[in-house]
């Protein structure tokens, strides 16, 4: 029947109009943000340190940095629990400094003092407070831009 | 060096999967050369992360790439001699009316239009953490997952159970290109697009005999604001596009082995949905709604043998994988206590909450615009139609996000709302192509015409 199908073509051409009546500002944005850049080996790694820390080659400059530490021990990271931020830098340091060990410390409260007195400084080589601050008493503080503090184990131990 | 390098790995890939592609239709008369280079893609990437992986047991650095070249051009020339012994032709299937110049043309520029988006941005947080941190990992190991990784428990959060289908196509490219080139390696990803598209058109077009309904459906594809401008989309270089092309293929060529009792329809269904756990853990869950869906139109095809036949490559590779990762010494890590009646009856009372946070999913707009509302009209057409491969097809778009919502019943998080609002909008982009497809079906109704590609 003939009206049945007008039905069925008006039915879906409308369903389709309105599909990309929503959609078109939403793909267009994002069609249209940002530029492509320079096709550069970290661009990822480098963007997100950059973003969240200020660190230009970050990819480069906190290995390197890590390097100082010595071959052997592991690092110990410290990230803010339930911090999204916070978190996602401790799990960035944890891809860069491979291939050494690392283990990644989720803490609620502001202190790490209590976390700090349970490592043992014999198998560490550095910690690394992100988003967090590290507790006064501990000197020789490393700033890596603004959301980073390394420390070698050394200093670490109270 | 670099741009050489890029161009000789993605060769390769498309020579292997295109050498099997054409080894599998080659006894037809017409080898449909777009169909060929779609699933020249989806094979060279199961393909070359595979022979990585396995070979890369054995051997590492230039001998492994030499291996792995050796063998592509194998699979090309072999598939190059079987067009050749049957006898077979290249077609090339050209848009027959303005209707459908315009809306292949579409096509060809919205492709276009997400590789150049996809340079835009960098990898999204999965995308880094959880895939290309593998491939750079196995680059500077001269091509294979250095045990440590392993044992690592440091590196717990990039999820070393998970499988190295897409990891590995990115090493292939970073084995070629001499570094791990974070910004070429993205090219990966809109390819999967450019495959799904013409692909989606090719099946639409075979299941309803109507080729510019194929080509509508494969035009409005990225209409869907989630494959271009949310996460997990194309251009952020997660898996659960990719995982959802290796869906919609499996399932359209088995809903065509239904229809046409094409065993090679059926070869393509196996290659297809066995590289399915291989792409993201998830794909389990997808094989084995296939395989029920499978197993339903093969009784009623009587045709059981054939179609268990065809998921023994699938069964193989999960098995290999269990036994890889307990050789490994890793236990699939999970999100979810093993299901049970215990608790399930325990935690029961999160359906509520999780139907209705799938719900509030579904119509997000900045998701996904109104295309659940689409797929849910398409449901209603192809139920009503009362023929079991619609029936089929609308099932493979219902189950998977009922079995993918429910299974938060078991989720460990302590906030297992959290838990689903952060991954659901993933996991249902593994659908949606195949919501396309139920879509293209329903507007073209339940008239039988000709196959005409």
């Amino acid at each position: 029947m003939r009206w049945r199908f007008y039905l069925h073509f008006g039915l879906w051409f409308t369903l389709f109009a309105v599909l990309i009546w929503i959609s078109a500002p939403i793909v267009g944005s994002a069609i249209v943000e940002n530029r492509i850049g320079a096709a550069e080996t970290n661009r990822s790694i480098d963007s997100y340190l950059r973003g969240l820390t200020g660190i230009e080659n970050g990819s480069e400059k906190l290995p390197d940095a890590f390097r100082h530490l010595g071959k052997e021990g592991r690092l110990i990271v410290f990230v803010l629990n339930e911090n999204a931020q916070s978190e996602f830098l401790g799990m960035m340091i944890g891809y860069i400094s491979w291939p050494r060990e690392v283990q990644i410390i989720k803490v609620s409260g502001p202190t790490v003092d209590k976390e700090l007195a349970d490592i043992k400084p014999s198998t560490v080589a550095g910690v690394v407070f992100c988003s967090v601050s590290p507790p006064a008493w501990l000197g020789h503080r490393v700033r890596l831009g603004s959301s980073i503090v390394l420390v070698p184990v050394t200093e670490a131990a109270p | 060096m670099i741009a050489v390098g890029l161009v000789a790995a993605l060769v390769t890939i498309f020579l292997a999967g295109f050498g099997i592609a054409i080894w599998i239709f080659a006894r037809a008369d017409r080898i449909n050369l777009i169909e060929c280079a779609c699933l020249a893609w989806l094979f060279g990437c199961g393909t070359i992360s595979l022979l990585l992986w396995f070979c890369g047991m054995f051997c590492s650095g230039l001998f492994l790439q030499a291996i792995v070249t050796v063998a592509c051009l194998l699979f090309a020339v072999l598939g190059w001699r079987a067009k050749r012994n049957a006898n077979a032709r290249f077609d090339l299937p050209k848009p027959a009316n303005i209707t459908e110049w315009i809306l292949a043309s579409l096509i060809a520029i919205e492709i276009a239009v997400l590789i150049f988006t996809s340079f835009k941005h960098t990898l999204g947080w999965d995308g880094l953490l959880n895939w290309e941190l593998k491939a750079r990992y196995a680059f500077l190991n001269d091509g294979t997952i250095p045990a440590a990784y392993y044992s690592s428990d440091g590196r717990a959060f990039s999820h070393p159970e998970y499988p190295l289908g897409i990891p590995f196509t990115e090493l292939w490219l970073y084995l070629w290109m001499g570094e791990p080139n974070q910004f070429w390696v993205k090219i990966i990803f809109p390819l999967f697009y450019a495959a799904c598209a013409p692909l989606l058109a090719l099946l639409v077009s075979r299941l309803s005999g109507k080729r510019w309904i194929g080509l509508l459906s494969a035009a409005l594809l990225p209409f869907v604001p989630s494959i271009s401008a949310s996460p997990g989309g194309v251009v952020v270089g997660y898996v659960d596009v990719p995982l959802g092309v290796f869906y919609l293929a499996a399932l359209g060529y088995l809903l065509l082995w239904f229809k046409a009792s094409d065993s090679r329809f059926l070869v393509v269904f196996a290659a297809c949905s066995a590289l399915l756990p291989w792409i993201k853990s998830e794909g389990i869950i997808l094989w084995l709604v296939i395989v029920l869906l499978g197993f339903v139109l093969g009784l009623a095809k009587r045709r059981l043998g054939q179609f268990v036949l065809s998921l023994a490559p699938g069964a193989i590779l999960i098995l290999a994988w269990r036994i890889y990762l307990r050789l490994v010494h890793l236990s699939p890590h999970s999100d979810f206590v093993r299901p049970s009646f215990g608790a399930l009856r325990d935690n029961i009372g999160r359906l509520g909450d999780i139907f209705g946070i799938l719900f509030a999913e579904l119509s997000e707009a900045v998701h996904w615009s109104i295309f659940w509302l689409l797929a849910a009209v398409a449901l209603i057409y192809l139920f009503a139609s009362r023929k079991l491969e619609r029936i089929a097809l609308a099932s493979a778009v219902i189950i998977p996000i009922l079995l993918y919502s429910v299974i938060y019943v078991f989720s460990t998080w302590s906030s297992y709302s959290a838990h689903m609002t952060s991954s659901i909008p993933r996991l249902l982009l593994h659908v949606m192509p195949v919501g396309w497809l139920a879509i293209g079906l329903a507007l073209s109704q339940a008239k039988r015409e000709t196959q005409t590609l």
